[in-house]
């Protein structure tokens, strides 16, 4: 395909356009690219192809600084903390901070906690499942299904505190258990 | 008994039935753990960290977590007192970080925070300190797993009615990163004077890091640690369940107190007199002194205090030494004095304090 503007040389790039949700595309030469106005992208066609850039950017070298710059300015929509802000004070801003830099902050949880998942107590009594403000707009089939496990949440927590009462030999308190655990069954049948 | 009872100046043991405080309450000798501490950090799912959190919501958040715990004392038929903490002075809220309530970052905080308080003072929450409530449950003696129990009830009452932020697989979300998971801190305090005295001491509190727990002494600066007083603790809080760390806490602790015990059994053969002259010439000047400094004060009352572990003394009134320690911290003395005292009245004040509190010896 010759170049749509000089209509001389073969035509190498393709270029698409999209305006207003109209998208058009245009095949040039290198040579009419360049001395055209491609506004942001014009840097692609000054001199050589950066092809030492892209290089470096898939070594690595370049890619750390740029993955920091952009890690950094992740925020957390519901209290406003940045990554960068949490790796100055070590301290979360709000309980979605931890759903928002999970990826980031996974290893270093680990690294500081030997582990990254919880073992111990879950709570008794437990209305949503991590409950914020931003989850509390959730739709209601989502409500119904966070009930569900949460009710699964309450017994499973029931149970633990049932099997430690037995461990303890608490036979009053384990009694109180099991009668708590079995009122959540029923009712989640009736539920279901 | 010169101690102030509830956690404003004001009322101080004045027309009020004197309450025993928990570290005033009498264990049996022969222990040298202290006191025993747990600590729960939770946060309500409906507000946003303290530090992210407005003044105005702060207090929004302060007044509805009062109303809702209004009746926690029927939970044990206990009596909290509470208060916020802007209310109380300067010198009520240092008061209140000497007697382990507060602690040093919640003392620098400037939001609106509050404090819920059994008269007895085992048992308090602090609300919207590091973390909406941080429950502590405070216990003489080696009690971590009655602490812990009872730290639990407080939690579910808490939480029956505010839902907490919790994720099935961090656990209990906290501000800080080190706290995440259980948010548990057990803590026991331990008095090791002979240990602490040995080369091989400094190293084997570095290799405490590698079972899981930290330690470090509880009174003086830098490198010296007046009263041989070290604070052990668990130093992570997710992967392992509650008991397991509360034990493990429980489980060190007794072992310095066993190692303690043994070094100072040895010591009694060969020189019982020397240890206890050194315990009779503590108390003689405890007894007597008109000024006594900080230093030299814990030095003394932990002299006391191993003598009466190890049956060398004995006092007419059952006395915690642990009380007195706690009775000679400077905003304690100034809150006894009615008007400020510096540095060298301090001492006098701290002499005075001890000539009246120490009991006679039998």
């Amino acid at each position: 395909m010759l170049c749509e503007r000089c209509k001389i040389r073969e035509a190498n790039i393709q270029y698409t356009e999209v305006i207003n949700g109209v998208k058009t595309e245009h095949n040039f030469c290198a040579q009419c690219a360049k001395e055209m106005d491609f506004g942001p992208y014009s840097a692609i066609f000054d001199g050589e192809f950066p092809l030492a850039q892209l290089l470096s950017g898939l070594l690595g070298s370049e890619w750390p600084v740029q993955k920091k710059d952009r890690l950094s300015q992740i925020t957390c929509p519901t209290c406003g903390t940045s990554y960068e802000e949490f790796v100055k004070n070590s301290c979360f801003g709000c309980a979605d901070c931890y759903t928002m830099f999970d990826l980031l902050i996974h290893d270093n949880i680990k690294q500081l906690q030997g582990s990254d998942s919880h073992m111990g107590k879950h709570p008794a009594y437990q209305e949503t499942l991590s409950g914020s403000k931003a989850q509390a707009a959730a739709v209601a089939k989502e409500e119904t299904e966070q009930t569900k496990s949460t009710k699964e949440q309450q017994i499973r927590a029931w149970d633990r505190k049932l099997k430690e009462a037995l461990r303890t030999e608490d036979y009053e308190n384990a009694a109180v258990y099991r009668d708590k655990i079995r009122a959540l069954r029923e009712g989640k049948e009736a539920d279901a | 008994m010169r101690q102030c009872t509830g956690i404003k100046s004001g009322r101080c043991g004045k027309g009020r039935k004197p309450m025993l405080k928990w570290f005033e309450q009498v264990q049996d000798g022969g222990s040298n753990i202290v006191c025993s501490k747990v600590r729960l950090a939770r946060n309500w799912s409906e507000y946003v960290f303290p530090s992210k959190l407005s003044d105005e919501d702060s207090r929004e958040m302060l007044n509805r977590l009062h109303e809702g715990l209004r009746d926690l004392g029927d939970l044990d038929g206990r009596d909290y007192e509470s208060a916020y903490l802007d209310e109380l002075n300067e010198l009520d809220r240092r008061a209140l970080k000497e007697r382990r309530i507060l602690n040093a970052s919640i003392l620098e905080r400037k939001a609106p925070m509050s404090i819920l308080i059994t008269r007895e003072e085992d048992i308090s929450l602090v609300l919207n300190g590091s973390d909406h409530i941080r429950i502590q449950v405070w216990a003489p003696g080696l009690h971590l797993a009655e602490a812990l129990k009872t730290a639990d009830q407080v939690d579910d009452y808490v939480n029956a009615r505010f839902s907490y932020a919790f994720d099935d697989k961090y656990g209990y979300l906290t501000s800080y990163p080190t706290n995440v998971g259980t948010g548990l801190r057990a803590t026991a305090i331990v008095h090791l004077p002979t240990l602490s005295m040995g080369k091989k001491f400094p190293a084997m509190l570095n290799d405490m890091g590698r079972i899981g727990v930290s330690i470090r002494g509880v009174y003086g600066e830098g490198r010296e640690n007046y009263g041989a007083l070290y604070e052990i603790s668990n130093q992570k809080t997710m992967g392992r369940t509650e008991k397991e760390l509360t034990d493990l806490v429980a489980k060190v602790a007794a072992q310095l107190d066993e190692q303690e015990k043994q070094i100072r059994e040895m010591g009694f053969a060969s020189h019982r007199l020397e240890m206890e002259d050194e315990v009779y010439k503590s108390y003689g000047v405890l007894r007597y002194a008109r000024r006594l400094s900080m230093k030299d004060a814990m030095t003394f009352l932990s002299q006391i205090m191993s003598g009466i572990a190890d049956g060398l003394v004995k006092l007419k009134e059952p006395c915690p030494v642990f009380r007195l320690m706690l009775g000679i911290q400077t905003a304690n003395l100034q809150k006894l004095s009615d008007r400020p005292l510096d540095k060298g009245e301090l001492d006098v004040a701290r002499a005075a304090y001890l000539r009246s509190e120490l009991p006679d010896l039998i």
